[in-house]
Formats: structure tokens, C-alpha cells, sequence
């Protein structure tokens, strides 16, 4: 018996099923109502295509605007995310070079670097917990690398993207109405730091993103210190879970196909395809959230002004309306036009960097581990929302010593 | 062999820079500062038609079109 809808049929997008296997409760969400209600909160589901890309491309309709509904602990809205266009498209023309693929391949080698070492932390032990051993760190140190931070600050930064994403889990006896104070004390600490980063960097200027930041300018004027912190809040909350979540869904996925792993090790030319295939499959981000600023009609729906609307990606990319045999995951499709980084105006600014980390760390986990599996008696635990997997016990022969 | 030509067609204003095409086929599609598309070549064939389409195929934004050569 599925979990994937309430007695009143509507759907549970933050229980296990959703979590763990969401496509078949797309399938039903897209064929039974295509625009859903869900109890808890007030949300407003898009579950097709057609319908999800429509209002991606319409900002003027569907704003970003959601910083206030959503409470992440930020004072103002995060830069660009949560800023509609034409203010947003200023932002993007000063930050998507800084992003840019180009940009990133310098990043590369450090990253390369930092995949083997975290495996060869573990190799020997034949095991590990992949989330907590490899696809929580990488993802950080990528982001330390990028804004000349020192790899010392790693807990700190993972404690309050934690505190901020998921406080319940880092807080588990804490009353559930405290989550707002302890996403509001994250915030605060994170807003601390950065102004001290900018501090130093004020006294001895440097070429990171974070000084160029500082010496960057919109049609001749300086950004002001509170810009540059509404986009660093941004860069830690979207760029650590995302990448994480996404590796742990794609190691999860291949232990259980191994028939997949194995094309991908005797053919790791086929891993950029996989990364993408994988990427339209899981979509690990799931939704992305937009307020209506009028009335508007949605597959036939009439929806208020005001209305908070969550735009299902992972729906969208499995919807055989737009995907040739969606259900299908082949990693040589020809033609896959995913949205799992979004479309639109606001298409990730991280994208370039999260698809070079996707590629290096699985090229290199699969070169020194092609043969793993799920420790057995064990099963993986995704996390609600962002589908992180949060446990995902791994293990592989480990050669003997002659 | 047809050596069949056609035109390459970009509508800058829908390209968000996912960069799709100038990774799946450099011979015909590049880069500007911001990462958005700037098309290498006006006309294609053979080889560089099919790179063409792949790129077209890709792009999240339908920003890529093929057109006949005048």
C-alpha cells in the first residue's frame, strides 16, 4: 500500500514515498490532478510539464518573491534566487561570468584532488557511510575553494546550512515551533562571518569570488555590503545540499542497477550522460516555489493572487508528454531537455559548477571503487524535500595485501 | 551521401546559459562571458549539421533552431 496520498487524496510530498521513490506518485499526480492541494501548509502542486516550464518562463506571473513564506533565517531575500527580473537579470549579468563553465574547469583539479583523498580515507575499510564520508565534504570544500575560505571552517558552515535546511535533525528534541529561532540564529552566525571575511578582505584584497565581490559594480556603483551577503546566504544554502543530494541519489541509484554501474566502469565516457540522465530521473531538488502576484489559470484550475505554488521538477522531467520513454533511464538519450536545474531567467547560477563536481567525483569514485553495493541488512534513508540520502551505508572487496 | 545544408538559428532572448549545446558540440557552438550561446558557424552540413542537432535537440530553452539554407 502506497503512502503517496492522504485519505483525502492529496498528496504527502514530504513522506517517505515521495522522498525515496517519487516517480510513480508523479505519474499519479500528473494523470489524476495536475494541479494538487496538499494539507499541510497552503501549497498549490504543478505537476506537468507544459505547466511547470510555462510559469518558470512567466516571472511576471510567478515571482520568486517567497522569501518571507519561506523563513529560511535570511533578513532579506536571498540574491538572485529570490529576486524577480529585470532587478534579478542585473544580478545575473555581474555573477553568471563568475559561474561560468569556463570559470569553473579552473576549479577542477581541486576538486579531482579532494575526491581521492576522501576515498582513499576510507578505501581500505571496504565500507563507508557515503553521505557523511563523501557527498556532504566535497560539495563544502568546492565552496570554501570558490570563496578563498579556509578548509578549517568546514563544520562551521555544515552546522548552519543544517540548522537552516533541516533543524530538526540536528536538533531533535527541540520543540518544533523553535525551528524559526534556530533558522534565525544560523542566519545570524553565517551574516557574522561573511562580514568578517569582507573585513579582512578590506585590509588585503584578494581574487576569490568573495573579494571580487567586493570591487564588483552594477551600472558604476559598488554592491553594497548587505548584497554581497544575501549572495553568499544563497551560495551556502544552494550549493552544498543540492550537489550532495544529487551524488547520493546517483550512488543509491547504481548500487541497486548494476547493470547500469557496470556500462558506466567499462565505459566512463558514458558518466557526463549518466550524470545528466540521472539528473532528469532523480531530480534530486524536487520543487521550486513561486508566489502568484495575480489570478491565473492552470490547467483549468483558477488560482488567487498570492497563492504560494510549488513547481514539481522531478514531475516534469518523467513526464512521457515530453520525454520519449520518460520511465526509461538511459544514459545515452538523445535528446534530454530535464529542467532539474530549472529553466528560464532563473536557471541555477551553479549549474556549470554542480555538473563539474557531479562528473569529476563519479569519474573518480568509479575508477578506484567500480564495484560496490548496499551494506546488506541495511536500507538508505532519503530526507524530505531536497532528497538527500542521509544514510546510505556502502560496502566493496577490499583486495588483500600480498 | 545527401549533403543536405541548413541554417542555424539562436534566439538569444530565450538562451538562459545552460550551456548545453557548446558542450555537446564545440565545432558549432560557443560561449560568451556569461556562459550563454553564441552560434560559431550560420550554415551547417554533414558533420557539423549533426552536432547541430544535438545542440538543438538539448537545449532546455528551445532557444537552438535549424532552418533551410537559403
Amino acid at each position: 500500500m502506497s503512502e503517496y496520498f492522504d485519505e483525502e487524496g492529496k498528496p504527502i510530498l514530504f513522506g517517505p514515498d515521495f522522498s525515496s521513490c517519487p516517480q510513480p506518485g508523479y505519474q499519479e499526480l500528473r494523470t489524476r490532478c495536475p494541479v494538487a492541494r496538499t494539507s499541510v501548509f497552503d501549497q498549490v502542486v504543478i505537476a506537468r510539464h507544459e505547466d511547470v516550464v510555462r510559469a518558470l518562463r512567466q516571472p511576471e506571473i510567478f515571482s520568486s518573491r517567497v522569501d518571507l513564506q519561506l523563513a529560511l533565517g535570511t533578513e532579506r531575500p536571498m540574491i538572485p534566487q529570490q529576486i524577480d527580473p529585470p532587478e534579478q537579470t542585473r544580478y545575473r549579468r555581474l555573477l553568471d561570468p563568475h559561474f561560468s563553465r569556463r570559470r569553473m574547469q579552473r576549479l577542477e583539479p581541486q576538486i579531482r584532488e579532494q575526491a581521492g583523498r576522501l576515498i582513499d580515507g576510507f578505501f581500505s575499510e571496504g565500507r563507508c557511510e557515503f553521505d557523511r564520508d563523501f557527498a556532504v565534504p566535497l560539495p563544502c570544500n568546492a565552496f570554501l575553494n570558490l570563496f578563498g575560505l579556509p578548509d578549517d571552517r568546514m563544520d562551521f558552515f555544515l552546522e548552519i546550512k543544517d540548522d537552516i535546511i533541516r533543524p530538526q535533525v540536528r536538533h531533535e528534541d527541540a520543540d518544533p515551533s523553535h525551528m524559526k529561532e534556530i533558522r534565525a540564529g544560523a542566519g545570524k552566525r553565517m551574516y557574522a562571518y561573511f562580514e568578517e571575511a569582507m573585513d579582512e578582505r578590506m585590509d588585503v584584497p584578494s581574487d576569490d569570488l568573495l573579494g571580487s565581490l567586493l570591487t564588483a559594480e552594477i551600472d558604476g556603483e559598488k554592491l553594497e555590503r548587505s548584497e554581497i551577503l544575501d549572495i553568499c546566504f544563497l551560495m551556502l544554502l544552494a550549493g552544498l545540499d543540492t550537489v550532495t543530494a544529487t551524488l547520493g541519489c546517483n550512488l543509491a541509484y547504481l548500487a541497486a542497477n548494476p547493470e547500469q554501474r557496470q556500462r558506466i566502469v567499462e565505459s566512463p565516457q558514458l558518466i557526463p550522460g549518466a550524470v545528466e540522465e540521472l539528473l532528469r530521473w532523480e531530480t534530486p531538488v524536487t520543487a521550486v516555489p513561486r508566489v502568484l502576484l495575480q489570478d491565473v489559470e492552470i490547467a483549468g484550475e483558477q488560482l488567487e493572487a498570492g497563492q504560494m505554488v510549488t513547481l514539481l521538477l522531478g514531475s516534469a522531467n518523467t513526464d512521457p508528454e515530453h520525454f520519449e520513454d520518460a520511465d526509461r533511464v538511459d544514459f545515452e538519450r538523445a535528446r534530454n531537455v530535464h529542467a532539474a536545474f530549472g529553466v528560464g531567467p532563473h536557471r541555477c547560477l551553479g549549474s556549470h559548477l554542480a555538473r563539474m563536481e557531479l562528473v569529476v567525483a563519479m569519474e573518480e569514485w568509479h575508477a578506484r571503487i567500480p564495484d560496490y553495493r548496499l551494506q546488506p541488512g541495511e536500507t538508505p534513508r532519503y530526507s524530505a524535500g531536497i532528497r538527500e540520502l542521509l544514510y546510505l551505508p556502502l560496502e566493496w572487496d577490499v583486495p588483500r595485501a600480498s | 551521401m545527401s549533403r543536405e545544408r541548413r541554417s542555424l538559428r539562436l534566439d538569444a532572448a530565450l538562451c538562459s546559459g545552460h550551456g548545453r549545446c557548446y558542450v555537446l558540440a564545440p565545432e558549432v557552438f560557443g560561449e560568451d562571458e556569461r556562459g550563454h550561446c553564441v552560434l560559431l558557424v550560420e550554415q551547417v552540413e554533414g558533420d557539423s549539421l549533426t552536432a547541430a542537432l544535438s545542440g538543438e535537440q538539448n537545449c532546455p530553452e528551445g532557444a537552438i533552431s535549424l532552418h533551410e539554407a537559403p
